[in-house]
């Protein structure tokens, strides 16, 4: 059977425009090179090599040149250049702009149609999590015995932190990036994003920045975990400077993205949907970027700082010439912490989202859930010094931050009730996204009960810094962010593609990744419990046979990872046809066709009712 | 899609993608350079001891670290830094220092500790301590040995180098240095394992406690101990 | 397809499903942090071991419940055969229920706060008059230990001498990045930095030998900076002490 999808109609050549029509990923990277190589010659003759500030300095201006070129190259300044000169965008050009009859080839372009961006999105997804995942069976791989086999302590240093770093990125847009783009706006009724040339610049920034992130791998040295914090950061090589410029770059990335998201849910919503009426992923979607929003300034601006100490020698976090390195940790954690929930947050909301529409019946507690996120989101910037209990910096606050950290149990609690309530007594369709929501629910569990352990002081004492709490986010992040992440594109798949994602596929993937979870994270409970710090290159024979164990259990999650690759990539084509609704919901992205049409609707909708009386369910295809 | 084309498909994506990430990490760790570890050499006169000769320098030009010093030629260097001796032997080691050098970060590391005696011979001087304004590094080894689960023995020894104020003298590789400072030691080993030893005296630059580039780098102030 | 299916069934199998593994989860919690964790060589490991126990405890019955409510839906509820299902009980609210859940949790999560705030309190208090200090010095990547002598002299050591019974309060500081000063069988830990001072305290109450490895991330060597500690009688430990060398 062959359905015919839009991303393969016929290319129709376009003219006028001149060379702007050409730019693309390859112009772009083109650009991003040029850039970066003039940047580097101009600094390098003014700045001469020896001395360290100044090699610091060389190495920021070479990413700022890297930047600027991607940035032309790619085409994202091509309309506010042309507005300066007095030239305005026709009809014609945003059209263009918005991929109008460019085939797949719009994929590789500054495209301001929010469906293609969300198609990026899951692209630049999956290429994230696909290096961190490269990285993390390195680092499984170096463990697998005591001692260093593969690579020597420093390499293995440098593994950690870009792992951790890749995947916090990764994890970060992994569900708003192509589920805030590619639905929420239809599912508002809107006819794109508020501001669709920012949608763009968001994505193809973060492009940007990912390979500012990369580079730091090539030039050798971030070598001191992802949370990167002085004074260790002072002994860094350049590749540090490349870090703290990537994670300028990326905040600038989600903050156009978040402002984007907020501006559409509240000001393009269509006739009818009011605020109670939304899909639950759609509060997931603003509430994240609100947070978002709030904590992403302190991630700039202790790397704008950094980047300061190293390259003027100022010294806001170096503690021998009057900084602290407190200053920067604070700093970092408020941003940290409620980062975290900027992951989860939407997740959480995907999974809502789909267990009702899975169980047939309406989310339990609407107004329940969503005041579970917003209490968690407002929670989590109260909460940032338990990640300092031991650093000796406020022993007085220690019981305060205890209070606000374990208080947090209650909104996450109420996620419990509210996805039971969805499913309980529902007529379950035990179907592919629904198996990856069982599975958040029995290891979202285990990280929040485990997190509970880790706000108690005396428990904390004994545990921070060990394996236990390197268990406990990855059951966070792993088990519970990535299994909501996977089940919303196995959710939402079939209206990017119009396909399913195969169902048998999908489902060894799913035990590959749960066992595999359950084996690698548990066994590094038992390490860290046993006394194993984290961040070490080696270890203790005594941890010797839970760490083997790990190891084979994170074998089995890449084994899962790569069949779900398998599948997203085969059934891309190849897929079984879906139809327009395969999962008879109501809300407004399964009322449009497959793929949506450029500006999704023709007609605005009228919304009467919220998308979950199932009873009522209107006759579709 | 019926089951066999399903396992078929899982099957060739695992083995594709997990053939392909092994033959990455495969060729990256063959191709990142090897250092062969610097054997001790059984003492013919004295039965269970073995002769571990090893040179600190101010630069990388000695040789060791590729044409006129590789990446880094003005990071200071041990050569070699992988050592290997067999196991439960005494290992009389022999560093010449031709490095400069100033102040410790912490005066615990002026003392011998570890070796025979608590002692080393400095150009034929035997000395339990010296000045701590007045080290060039320190050979500084410890830890637990890590290797396939043996438990073996703790090791803890240092001993500090005293600081070469000579003239430039010897050509060693593109470099030119002083006649050495010579200091002389010995320590046993058990059984088999790998221990990492590294230089305690700030000798990378960066604003907190020098312990950036040459110190924050392996391959230049710290390598490992094989005892095999 | 109409909107009659309520779905209700008995919920015997769910009690017993959650007693059942509420049970296995007691038992559990009971038992495995005291044999997971490494010996307890204080009162304050001592007290880490059993809030954990208390913890688990507390948390079993939730994991349960969530585990039980989701293995009976799986039972009962799913879907079978490949039509479309039917609509579910359209029921959307009950107040009964989120002021049962919600309080319920707020009760646990205070219960778990008073235990928590009473065991940071005890840990806190009794500091006695006449501790024995001990400066401990971290730096990339070896520790070093620094006691008072006899006649105000120095002794520097890299293993760590403890007697017992007495209260030990540790000065901890670091000469260049942070690292973090833990002791796995003492059951407490605090960062050295530099150009700060951090406290720490513990009395062992038990002889015999322990580890010390650095929690922060400190560069090159950090997983190697790992040494011993030592808990004597308070006479060998006088005896160790005035065996060692002055430094200064
Ligand atoms: C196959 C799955 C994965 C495995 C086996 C794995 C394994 C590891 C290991 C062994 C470490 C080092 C632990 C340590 O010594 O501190 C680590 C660190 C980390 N991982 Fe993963 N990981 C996986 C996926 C993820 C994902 C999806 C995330 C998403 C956010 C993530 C985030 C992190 C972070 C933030 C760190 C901390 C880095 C640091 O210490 O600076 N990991 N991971
Ligand atoms: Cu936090
Ligand atoms: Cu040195
Ligand atoms: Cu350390």
């Amino acid at each position: 059977m062959t359905t015919t999808l839009e991303h393969k109609a016929p290319v129709i050549k376009h003219e006028g425009g001149g060379l702007a029509r050409h730019q693309n990923f390859l112009t772009a990277m083109i650009g991003g090179v040029a850039g970066a190589f003039i940047a580097w010659a101009i600094s390098h003759h003014f700045f001469a090599q020896d001395v360290r500030t100044t090699s610091d300095a060389v190495a920021v201006l070479t990413g700022c040149g890297w930047i600027v070129g991607f940035w032309l190259g790619i085409g994202a300044l091509n309309a506010p250049l042309a507005w300066l000169i007095g030239s305005d965008q026709t009809r014609k050009d945003q059209l263009y702009y918005a991929g109008e009859d460019q085939g797949t080839k719009r994929y590789w372009k500054y495209c301001t149609d929010h469906k293609v961006v969300g198609v990026q999105y899951i692209v630049m997804t999956m290429v994230l999590l696909g290096a961190g995942g490269i990285l993390a069976m390195a680092i499984r791989t170096e463990l697998i015995v005591p001692g260093n086999h593969f690579v020597d302590q420093q390499v293995y240093n440098g593994f950690i932190a870009v792992h951790g770093m890749l995947m916090i990125l990764a994890l970060i847009v992994a569900v708003a990036g192509p589920w805030g783009n590619f639905v929420v706006p239809i599912m508002c009724g809107a006819k794109d994003m508020a501001f669709p040339r920012l949608n763009a610049l968001s994505l193809w920034t973060l492009v940007g920045a990912a390979g500012l992130l990369l580079t730091t791998l090539a030039v050798g040295s971030l070598t001191m975990g992802w949370v990167v914090l002085a004074p260790i950061t002072d002994q860094a090589g350049v590749g540090m400077d490349f870090f703290a410029l990537a994670i300028l770059v990326f905040t600038v990335s989600t903050t156009v993205a978040g402002v984007n998201t907020i501006c559409t849910v509240f000001t393009m919503r269509t006739k009818g949907m009011t605020l109670e009426r939304l899909p639950i992923m759609v509060w997931g979607a603003i509430i994240a970027a609100a947070l978002g929003l709030y904590a992403f300034p302190y991630f700039s601006l202790v790397e704008a700082l950094q980047i300061l100490d190293r390259t003027f020698s100022t010294s806001f976090f170096i503690g021998n010439a009057g900084g602290t390195g407190w200053l920067q940790a604070n700093l970092f954690w408020l941003m940290g912490h409620p980062e975290v929930y900027v992951i989860l947050i939407p997740a959480v909301a995907a999974v809502f989202e789909i267990a009702a529409v899975m169980a047939r019946k309406p989310v339990f507690s609407y107004r329940t859930a969503v005041a579970g996120m917003v209490g968690l989101a407002g929670l989590s910037i109260l909460v940032w010094a338990h990640h300092m209990f031991t650093t000796g910096w406020a022993p007085t606050l220690g019981g305060p931050f205890m209070v606000t950290t374990e208080l947090i149990s209650i909104p996450t609690g109420l996620f419990f009730l509210v996805l039971i309530g969805t499913l309980w007594r529902g007529n379950i369709w035990m179907k592919l996204p629904t198996v990856w929501v069982f599975g958040f629910i029995a290891n979202f569990i285990i990280a929040g009960i485990t997190g509970i352990y880790l706000s108690d002081i005396p428990i904390d004492n004994q545990l921070h810094g060990t394996m236990f709490v390197t268990a406990h986010f990855h059951y966070v992040f792993v088990g519970s962010v990535l299994f909501g992440a996977i089940g919303a594109l196995a959710f939402w798949y079939p209206k990017v593609t119009g396909r399913y994602l195969d169902e048998k596929l999908g489902r060894i993937s799913f035990w590959l990744s749960f066992i595999g979870v359950q084996v690698t994270f548990l066994a590094m409970f038992i390490s860290g419990l046993r006394g194993m710090p984290r961040r070490y290159a080696s270890y203790a024979f005594i941890f010797e046979h839970t760490n083997f164990i790990s190891t084979m259990g994170a074998y089995m999650i890449m084994a899962g990872m790569l069949v779900l690759m398998g599948a997203v990539i085969y059934c891309w084509n190849h897929g079984e046809p879906s139809g327009s609704n395969p999962w008879h919901a109501n809300s407004l992205e399964w009322l449009v066709s497959t793929p949506p049409p450029l500006e999704n609707f023709d007609v605005l909708p009228v919304v009467t009712e919220d998308p979950y009386n199932f009873g009522k369910e209107l006759v579709r295809s | 899609m019926n089951r066999t084309k399903a396992i078929g498909i899982a099957l060739t994506s695992v083995l594709l993608g997990g053939g392909a990430l092994a033959l990455a990490g495969y060729s990256l760790a063959s191709a990142t350079p090897h250092q062969t570890a610097q054997k001790c050499v059984p003492n013919p006169t004295k039965v269970g001891h073995c002769t571990l000769t090893i040179s600190s320098y101010p630069d990388s030009l000695a040789g060791g670290h590729g044409k006129d010093g590789g990446a880094h030629p003005d990071w200071v260097s041990y050569l070699n830094q992988d050592l290997s001796v067999p196991a439960n032997t005494v290992v009389d080691m022999v560093v010449n220092q031709y490095d400069g050098g100033e102040v410790l970060n912490n005066i615990f590391f002026d003392q011998v500790m570890g070796t025979i005696g608590n002692v080393a011979k400095y150009d034929g001087v035997t000395l339990s301590k010296v000045a701590p304004d007045h080290v060039g590094h320190t050979f500084t080894l410890r830890g637990y040995p890590g290797l396939n689960g043996q438990s073996g023995k703790r090791i803890f020894l240092n001993v500090p180098l005293i600081a070469n104020e000579g003239e430039n003298a010897v050509k060693i590789g593109s470099g030119e240095y002083p006649k050495p400072v010579v200091i002389e030691f010995s320590f046993k080993v058990g059984s088999k394992g790998v221990y990492q030893w590294n230089c305690e005296y700030p000798c990378g630059s960066s604003r907190v406690g020098q312990f950036g580039f040459a110190m924050a780098s392996y391959g230049y102030m710290a390598g490992t101990l094989t005892v095999e | 397809m109409t909107n009659s299916n309520d779905n209700k069934k008995s919920l015997k199998s769910f009690y017993w499903l959650w007693a059942i593994l509420t049970a296995l989860g007691i038992a559990v919690s009971l038992y495995a942090p005291g044999y997971l964790m490494p010996e307890s060589m204080s009162q304050t490991m001592h007290l880490s071991v059993l809030t954990m126990v208390v913890f688990s405890v507390a948390a079993a019955p939730v994991a349960a419940g969530v585990y039980a409510a989701a293995l009976y839906i799986l039972r009962n509820w799913t879907h079978k055969g490949d039509s479309v299902p039917a609509a579910g009980p359209a029921f959307r609210e009950s107040g009964k229920v989120v002021i049962t859940w919600t309080l319920t949790s707020v009760l646990l999560t205070v219960f778990l706060l008073i235990w928590g705030l009473g065991a940071l309190a005890a840990d806190s208090a009794g500091s006695t008059a006449n501790p024995l200090v001990v400066k401990v010095v971290g730096q990339q990547w070896v520790w070093s230990f620094e006691y008072q002598g006899q006649n105000g002299t120095t002794v520097m050591s890299n293993d760590l001498y403890l007697p017992k019974g007495r209260e030990v309060l540790f000065h901890v500081t670091s000469l260049d990045v942070t690292h973090g000063f833990w002791a796995p069988q003492m059951g407490t830990q605090v960062d050295a930095n530099d150009e700060t001072i951090t406290d720490l305290h513990v009395t062992p109450n038990k002889l015999g030998t322990f580890d010390v490895r650095c929690t922060q991330f400190c560069g090159l060597n950090h997983a190697f900076m790992v040494t011993q500690g030592h808990v004597l009688t308070p006479s060998a430990f006088t005896t160790w002490l005035n065996a060692q060398p002055a430094r200064s």
